[in-house]
């Protein structure tokens, strides 16, 4: 034992004295320091020494460890020192790149939405893009041959007519009130479709969220109140606004919502037209008759709606002219987001 | 729709700027679009009159005009050579913009200054017609009316005093696509009342009825009709005042009698047809239905097709119009009519829009009937067109109308609560508030009981039909923004509140993997190839050849992804997208959900290199198993323990190597490499790797409650054992043989090695495993795991075929 041990000791400073690169100086750490390195197979094989010899046996291994790991800390501290000196390590190589991910631009805003209206008590309901005449115009209060059919050029599939692409999200209000007793609090994202030639402005297939609010007691102050800090959330704290009348068959009454323009501050600039206000969604108050499709009582409920198109709420934001880009998935654009 | 401000003015006084009315009007909801002030560019214009004329002292072709322009007589300088004493002319003022200017080859505009013209002092300028940009004539001045007024503003004097709105009409409002109707809007704006003019109508002893007939077969679809009869009428251009009128809200002015009709639409919303009388078979209009496949031909020459349902104006033997759409080119009025009969009638809406979407026309007509117009104001614009038209032309009126009108309209009567008003919109509103909100907009009050007012509904709103209709004009008159906008909202506990979505999720950790999300059009090319023999959901009227069905797989727009990328210099694609696709469902009701079937997938792809280009390149092509090992990692996070990879075969062979995705025990997508041929199509040239698996799939195990194991308490013995095995036996085999000897005492069992080559023998190759000896209750003795590995050793090699690989 005690033999091994004075070899061990002979054979690390040879070995230490040997090693002139840091890749052999780690080899000796592994092969005399590691954990199942020799100094500690040495403290291994003590265990099964007669129990006399191993008082003197475990004083030399200690002795023997502690000298070791100071002989091989100075070679080492000299190593790097040396190291410094002679091999300076480049800092201003780049880092070892990794890919980037980024969730799309369209995704991230409909979040942010969903993120305000969560922390107002909303929840997040989803439907079909496939519709049928029912969900997207009948129950809303779209009356056959109405001219308000107008303002959403569908696409169909039937023959009939009875199916089609969803123009809004508005019907996912319906089969989200088909579901449950009020209160209600829902914020509805997702793809609709429009029969448009496309352009700069417009395309075929784009995104828009819709928002619903059904309880008690529920007033057109408060959907100034919850628009408006919705606003103010997420277009900046001074924003201005107003409302202005409008018309949507689901809706009595119905309002479009107008904010300052946040890039001329409302002085009028090109992307306010000059007038200095942008409209941001369109609102309203339920109405009756969608209570009444669904089973609700309107005497005692009452409700808002309000629905944005996302593409033009994105483009305005984060200064996208033309609105092709966001379905390009070029991932130059991407990783702008 | 464009409506006058000058025009507007004759019905209700306006105290309001062009600005302050389109605002009021944009506010109550009538949204004007822009507007323009006609005037303003003659603002420094008026009329003078030339009082002296002298040559100028050093220029022959000069003269020197004194001009008295209302004050003070001024000195010009002009240069035209028809310039006389006594005339009216138009005089720019210091400061005043020219429009054009006839010595610029552009007929640029320019400023006009007082000036010194060789030596004599000019302080305006006489002006032609084309620097007023108001003709072409450059010969000489424009000399005015003798009656114009001097001092006023050339402008007015030219009746181009005029502010023009475009209006953005809502599809409820019918009303609003007359200046009468706009009119009564402002009502609500200033203080004033909105009137049309009187009739004045000099009728002759010949009755209407005597020289002509209606009969109205189909009373449902035409709710009114009114006719009279004009003689003598000679059919000319309009007087000037008309054109102008018509030019300024953008109808082309044609002849006399259809301009009066369209002044007359345009300023009362009912819309009118002058029919030549002569050309009427037996002088007799008979309203009906065409028959199914029925030819004519409308005024603008084109033949149209019409169906059972189209109603038509006919006279003793055959159509003459189509109802409130468009009249027939058989019954025009021309330069050889002489009598003419005017139809002001009501038709039902529904009706009118059902004709005109078949027929793909929209006309003024048609789009007033579709939006609704009042049945009463059909006899008053039946006389006001005669009125007109006598006025005009000349001409005798006949004495009386003929007028059937089998359902008299109602004024429809709402009973309204002002308490639901005021819990509605959050206002603390009177009765007498309301009331006098309503009689702004001439809905007058009939009735009161102690909570209700009755109201009734003047005609021309047909948009007004119930309480919360009312309740709407309440708010618009009060003002929206005059609302209280709550700061205090209850939130409400009786619902769980919003979890992530599952999608959510799947952004969150693909994003951090460093994956970007896309999101391309569901509308595809038709179709551009089949993929696994879904059938595609066809849109039945496109808008381009490149969106003409639904995806049935999110693969083609990731295609495209790639290859604008590539195209644009990004080779290495990392992308994903989460989206619906779409199919019809074989036997199922096309006219019903139960023919279509549509679910989210998600579509991963992988292209290029594994990393970005870094200075020590460890990059390397992507391959089949960086595919699989996201597919693994992205399935294993979702906690799918349960999923499988099975055989995937593709009929269409879109993809070349492929593995199925199983998850618990349901097919669920499929994951590999598009096919050259695929990739061929598209113009990339390199491997894609894809993986589109359905996000329901992922869901159910998502939700799976999360319970702790405890962590083992004894060691773990790690061992390496290398098999030497023929090289077409899949690694799975003896993985699973390794797993089923190792039984509950092994943990983990990792390939790290992969080797062919001599040392190992032709057809064969080494596979090395890094396996884990994981004991729950004691600690393992070498001569145990010795043990147990011998056993595991000696069943992959009677399994497998293998020999254990000796270091």
């Amino acid at each position: 034992m005690i033999g091994n041990i004075e070899s061990v000791r002979k054979e690390f400073a040879r070995a230490l004295e040997q090693a002139t690169t840091r890749e052999q100086l780690e080899q000796v750490r592994i092969k005399y320091l590691a954990r199942n390195g020799l100094v500690a197979e040495l403290f291994e094989h003590m265990k099964s020494l007669p129990a006399d010899q191993k008082p003197q046996a475990g004083k030399l291994l200690n002795s023997l460890k502690v000298e070791v790991q100071q002989a091989f800390e100075e070679k080492r501290k000299l190593m790097e020192g040396e190291g410094a000196k002679n091999d300076v390590l480049d800092r201003t190589m780049p880092g070892r790149p990794r890919p980037l991910g980024s969730k799309h631009p369209i995704t991230q805003t409909i979040d942010e939405i969903r993120q305000i209206f969560r922390s107002m008590g909303f929840s997040s309901a989803y439907g079909p893009e496939i519709e049928t005449d029912h969900y997207n115009f009948e129950a809303l209060n779209f009356p056959p041959d109405h001219p308000a059919r107008d303002m959403q050029d569908t696409f169909f599939l039937s023959q009939s007519k009875s199916v089609l692409l969803r123009t809004h999200t508005s019907p996912v209000q319906i089969r989200t009130m088909e579901g449950q007793r009020p209160p209600v609090r829902e914020i509805m994202p997702g793809r609709v479709y429009r029969n448009e030639a496309v352009s700069a402005r417009s395309l075929v297939s784009f995104h828009q969220v819709e928002g619903l609010y059904v309880d008690t007691g529920v007033t057109f102050s408060d959907l100034k109140g919850t628009l408006v800090a919705f606003a103010r959330q997420f277009y900046g704290k001074d924003v201005r606004y107003k409302f202005r009348p409008t018309f949507f068959p689901f809706t009595e009454p119905s309002a479009d919502m107008y904010i300052s323009c946040f890039l001329c501050k409302g002085k009028g600039c090109r992307m306010c037209k000059q007038n200095g206000w942008l409209e941001i969604l369109g609102s309203g108050m339920v109405h009756p008759h969608l209570f009444r499709n669904v089973g609700y009582d309107p005497e005692k409920y009452s409700g808002f709606a309000f629905g944005m198109g996302i593409e033009r709420i994105a483009s305005l934001r984060y200064g996208v002219d033309d609105i092709r880009m966001f379905y390009e998935n070029d991932v130059r654009f991407l990783n702008q987001f | 729709m464009k409506i006058s401000h000058r025009w507007l003015k004759e019905y209700i006084p306006i105290p309001l700027s062009p600005d302050r009315l389109a605002d009021g009007l944009s506010m109550l909801g009538l949204e004007v679009e822009r507007y323009e002030d006609l005037g303003g560019r003659y603002k420094t214009f008026v009329v003078g009159e030339v009082l002296k004329k002298e040559k100028h002292p050093r220029a022959d072709r000069l003269s020197v005009c004194t001009v008295t322009v209302g004050g003070d007589p001024v000195q010009i300088v002009c240069g035209a050579p028809n310039v006389a004493v006594g005339q009216k002319v138009a005089v720019g003022l210091p400061g005043a913009v020219v429009p054009r200017n006839q010595h610029d080859p552009n007929g640029a505009p320019f400023t006009l200054t007082q000036a010194t013209i060789r030596g004599v002092e000019s302080f305006g300028m006489i002006c032609s017609e084309y620097e007023l940009a108001l003709g072409d004539d450059t010969d000489g001045i424009l000399v005015l009316d003798k009656k114009a007024k001097v001092g006023t503003n050339l402008a007015r004097h030219l009746g181009l005093d005029d502010v023009l709105y475009e209006m953005e009409v809502t599809a409820n409002r019918g009303d609003w696509m007359s200046h009468i109707g706009v009119a009564r809007e402002v009502q609500a704006i200033v203080q004033g009342r909105a009137s049309l003019p009187h009739l004045r109508l000099r009728e002759s002893k010949t009755r209407t009825a005597s020289c002509a007939k209606v009969k109205v077969v189909d009373a449902k679809k035409c709710r009114r009709y009114v006719a009279r009869v004009v003689k003598g009428v000679a059919v000319r251009p309009s007087p000037a005042w008309v054109q102008q009128r018509l030019t300024a809200v953008g109808i082309r002015p044609i002849n006399m009698v259809v301009d009066v009709t369209n002044m007359v639409m345009m300023e009362t919303g009912q819309p009118i047809h002058a029919f030549d009388y002569d050309l009427l078979a037996r002088h007799t209009i008979i309203v009906r239905c065409a028959s199914e496949g029925e030819k004519f031909t409308t005024l603008d020459g084109k033949e149209r097709t019409l169906r059972s349902d189209t109603l038509m104006i006919c006279d003793g033997e055959k159509p003459v119009a189509i109802a409130g759409v468009m009249g027939g080119h058989n019954s025009e009025i021309s330069e050889k009519t002489t009598t003419i009969l005017i139809e002001s009638a009501n038709f039902e809406a529904n009706n009118i829009r059902r004709t005109a979407k078949f027929l793909g026309m929209s006309t003024d007509a048609s789009q007033r009937f579709e939006r609704g117009v009042d049945p009463a104001m059909a006899e008053y614009a039946a006389d006001r067109v005669a009125q007109l038209v006598q006025e005009i032309s000349g001409g005798e009126v006949l004495k009386g109308r003929i007028d059937v009108y089998p359902g008299k309209v109602r004024p429809v009567k709402i009973t309204f609560r002002p308490a639901r008003s005021n819990a509605l919109l959050g206002t603390s509103m009177t009765k007498k508030e309301i009331i006098s909100c309503l009689q702004r907009l001439e809905i007058k009050a009939v009735k009161q009981t102690k909570d209700t007012v009755t109201f009734s509904i003047p005609g021309f709103r047909t948009d007004l039909t119930q309480e919360v209709d009312l309740i709407e004009e309440v708010a618009r008159v009060y003002g929206y923004n005059n609302i209280e906008t709550k700061t205090r909202t209850t939130v409400d506990f009786s619902k769980p509140f919003d979890p992530l979505t599952l999608q959510d999720s799947l952004r969150e950790y693909l994003v951090g993997a460093g994956w970007n999300e896309m999101i391309t059009m569901s509308l595809q090319e038709n179709h551009r190839w089949h993929f696994h023999g879904d059938r595609p959901v066809q849109v039945l009227n496109p808008v381009s050849a490149d969106a003409t069905a639904l995806r049935t797989s999110l693969l083609p727009g990731a295609l495209q992804a790639v290859r604008h990328n590539r195209s644009h210099g990004t080779q290495d694609l990392r992308l994903f997208e989460i989206g619906h696709v779409f199919s019809a469902r074989e036997g199922g009701n096309a006219e019903s959900f139960d023919g279509y079937s549509e679910e989210e997938r998600l579509l991963l792809v992988l292209s290029g290199n594994t990393a970005p280009q870094s200075f020590e390149s460890n990059s390397r092509k992507t391959d089949f198993f960086d595919m699989k090992g996201e597919v693994e990692a992205l399935l294993s996070k979702f906690n799918l323990d349960k999923y499988r990879f099975i055989s995937y075969d593709n009929a269409e062979a879109l993809i070349e190597t492929a593995l199925g995705v199983e998850i618990n025990g349901t097919y669920s997508g499929f994951f590999g490499k598009i096919d050259k041929s695929v990739t061929e199509k598209f113009d990339i040239e390199t491997d894609v790797f894809v993986c589109e698996v359905k996000t329901s799939s992922i869901a159910r195990n998502w939700f799976k409650e999360k319970k702790y194991k405890t962590l083992p308490k004894f060691p773990v013995v790690k061992r390496d054992l290398a098999f030497i095995v023929d090289r077409s036996l899949p690694q799975e085999n003896v993985e699973t043989a390794i797993r089923s000897a190792g039984g509950a005492l092994l943990g983990d069992v990792k390939l790290f090695d992969l080797f062919v080559g001599d040392q190992v023998g032709i057809g064969k190759k080494s596979l090395a495993y890094a396996l884990e000896i994981q004991p729950t209750d004691r600690t393992l003795t070498d001569v145990e795991a010795d043990t147990f590995l011998s056993k595991v050793v000696a069943y992959v090699e009677q399994q497998c075929q293998a020999k254990l690989r000796r270091q």
